[in-house]
């Protein structure tokens, strides 16, 4: 069989019952097995995976589907809480969780017969942009430079996710982004990866990093399998109170690649003489695709893009560490004993966490402790709106953004800087779209000079998916980037 | 910017994150670094103002009070590291 399907092509063999759901699990599951070496996956649930794709199989000769892209096999994140099936989040203090519920995110692709097979490593609780905070290990990007034999870092923190579907472990699949933690690795490793508005996608049994900012979306092979994937997990949810009321909408059937008339932003504070000149080739090739297709370019400015990181590493470390106060050894994951209550809460959180995620508390606990409150969290979120009102002025004039997904292409594992600082640098061009709540896409557009994918960012205001999908779609049908990885990894 | 010595430990204590003896430096080091990082928002003007403490544009949706069985205490208590009867349980805290 043709490697590399997409969820749509998987859809028309099923449907054509040229394969079947379990030859395509079973296909998928020996494609993990190859890949160990890139560390991908932190569980993988084989045997229920086949069982449920058995059952798929089943439904489709009795004609009683669950959706049209009912047996199609994809992974999980290790942040959605998957019942009976070990959730980690990458972290040694949740090494043994167990959850006894499933998240909405994930029961809406069970809803969908999609079949998961298995958990994706990530950064430890979400907490990274190289895939290297995880408990587990880091997670190898499947591409390589032309150059260098040297392993290269996902990006994160759904590096996982993302090094899945690149190297084709997986069809699609699911990932949370943060503050980038979609589209940087799919910007890294050349597949599509996309951020909702905020409260488009329930949080519901997610495992909570920023709860303000947490947004869950797929990562896939192209856009079509992104809009078709994006329709399964949105829509209200009432155990999400900051879930919208908006309807959901059909994505994948509205998609219209159309850019006639459309207006383009380019903001001005993007541009960087320490961008590499592919990116910037890139950036530039993709502005004259959209002129040609009818699409006009506007010159905008959004003047607090450089305020976004600091404020960014104010909120989420904030939230941090008040979501990870439940770490404590008292209710789930692991405990340390200690002389005392305290002492055992002490030594769990000390042996539980990793340095990345100790340091985020500490900064958070900082940021809010009593004296420091004024001064960095109720500024932080003042500056977040000024932030957000940047982009709703821009969006008075224009109908979607266009900039870099990352500021370099994917670096080596072992050439991450020492100062913290310089890799949350890896952020910078996707921390402002969730301050402000608006939905992106990370698309591959082409390979710069080490044959390594660069991703481009397309941004639009709140609920305009439909609208990003379809530039989007735009954008891929016109640039007809079809790079993949050369599979180094198989015996 | 090194962050001091004793702040580090006041903010373990308040954290709940014992502070390693021999990563005392490197981790002094790297809150100072973030500190001053995000320092550089001192000199912002926020006068006048409204902090956003979240972007979505909709006030907060109550769902209504229905009593549903989910998780039962036996299944959540699976995951407890101690327990004892029906409860968690932890180390003692009254003498």
């Amino acid at each position: 069989m043709k490697r590399n399907l997409n969820f749509i092509e998987a859809s028309s063999l099923l449907e054509a019952n040229e394969t079947t759901s379990v030859e395509l699990t079973k296909i998928y599951l020996d494609n993990i097995k190859e890949a160990e070496e890139l560390n991908c996956f932190n569980t993988i649930t084989a045997e229920h995976a086949l069982d449920d794709a058995e059952k798929s199989d089943q439904r489709r000769q009795q004609g009683k589907l669950k959706s049209q892209f009912d047996g199609i096999p994809i992974g999980v994140k290790d942040l959605f809480c998957t019942k009976n099936i070990k959730t980690t989040a990458s972290s040694k203090i949740l090494s043994n969780f167990v959850p006894s519920y499933e998240s909405a995110v994930t029961q809406k692709c069970i809803d969908a017969g999609l079949i998961s097979l298995g958990k994706l490593n990530c950064d430890e609780f979400a907490m990274g942009s190289t895939n290297k905070t995880s408990y587990y290990g880091p997670v190898t990007n499947p591409w390589k430079s032309n150059k260098s034999d040297a392993k290269l870092v996902p990006g994160g923190s759904s590096g996982g996710s993302a090094a899945a579907v690149a190297a084709d472990l997986c069809i699609a699949s699911l990932g949370t982004d943060t503050g980038g933690s979609i589209r940087q690795p799919a910007s890294f490793t050349g597949t599509v990866g996309l951020k909702p508005t905020y409260g488009r996608v329930s949080r519901w049994g997610i495992i909570a990093f920023a709860s303000s900012l947490d947004q869950a979306g797929p990562i896939t092979k192209t856009v079509e399998d992104a809009a078709a994937l994006f329709e399964i997990i949105a829509g209200h949810d009432p155990k999400d109170s900051t879930s919208s009321i908006k309807e959901n909408e059909s994505f994948f059937d509205n998609l219209n690649s159309s850019v006639k008339g459309m207006k383009i932003g380019i903001p001005k504070e993007f541009k960087s003489d320490d961008l590499p000149a592919s990116t910037q080739k890139a950036w530039d090739d993709c502005k004259k695709l959209l002129q040609n297709n009818g699409a006009e370019l506007i010159d905008i400015s959004l003047p607090h893009t450089m305020d976004a990181l600091p404020t960014y590493y104010i909120i989420a470390p904030a939230e941090a560490s008040s979501n990870l106060a439940r770490y404590d050894g008292v209710k789930y994951g692991i405990r340390e004993e200690g002389e005392n209550l305290i002492e055992m809460y002490e030594k769990t959180r000390s042996v539980g966490f990793g340095d990345e995620v100790k340091r985020r508390i500490l900064i958070g606990t900082y940021v809010l402790s009593s004296g420091y409150y004024d001064a960095y969290y109720i500024k932080a979120q003042k500056i977040r709106s000024l932030i957000k009102n940047d982009f709703n002025q821009a969006f008075e004039k224009v109908d979607a953004i266009l900039t870099p997904s990352t500021p370099s292409t994917a670096f080596e594992i072992e050439n991450e800087p020492n100062d913290p600082v310089q890799t949350y640098l890896n952020d910078i061009f996707t921390v402002p779209i969730n301050l402000a709540g608006i939905p992106a896409i990370s698309i591959p557009f082409a390979n710069d000079e080490n044959n390594l994918p660069i991703g481009l960012q397309l941004i639009t205001n709140s609920f305009e998916e439909q609208k990003l999908l379809n530039i989007a779609k735009n954008v891929q049908d016109t640039a007809n980037y079809e790079s993949v990885p050369k599979n180094w990894w198989q015996k | 910017m090194e962050f001091d010595k004793d702040g580090l430990y006041k903010l373990g204590k308040l954290s709940k994150i014992q502070i390693d003896e021999s990563k005392l430096k490197s981790l002094s080091s790297d809150l100072g670094s973030i500190i001053e990082f995000i320092d550089r928002l001192k000199s912002i003007d926020t006068e006048n103002v409204d902090p956003t403490s979240n972007s979505l544009d909709q006030s907060l949706v109550m769902r209504d009070d229905i009593a549903s069985d989910v998780n039962s205490a036996n299944e959540i208590l699976e995951n407890a590291p101690q327990k004892e009867l029906d409860f968690f349980s932890v180390p003692k805290v009254i003498e």
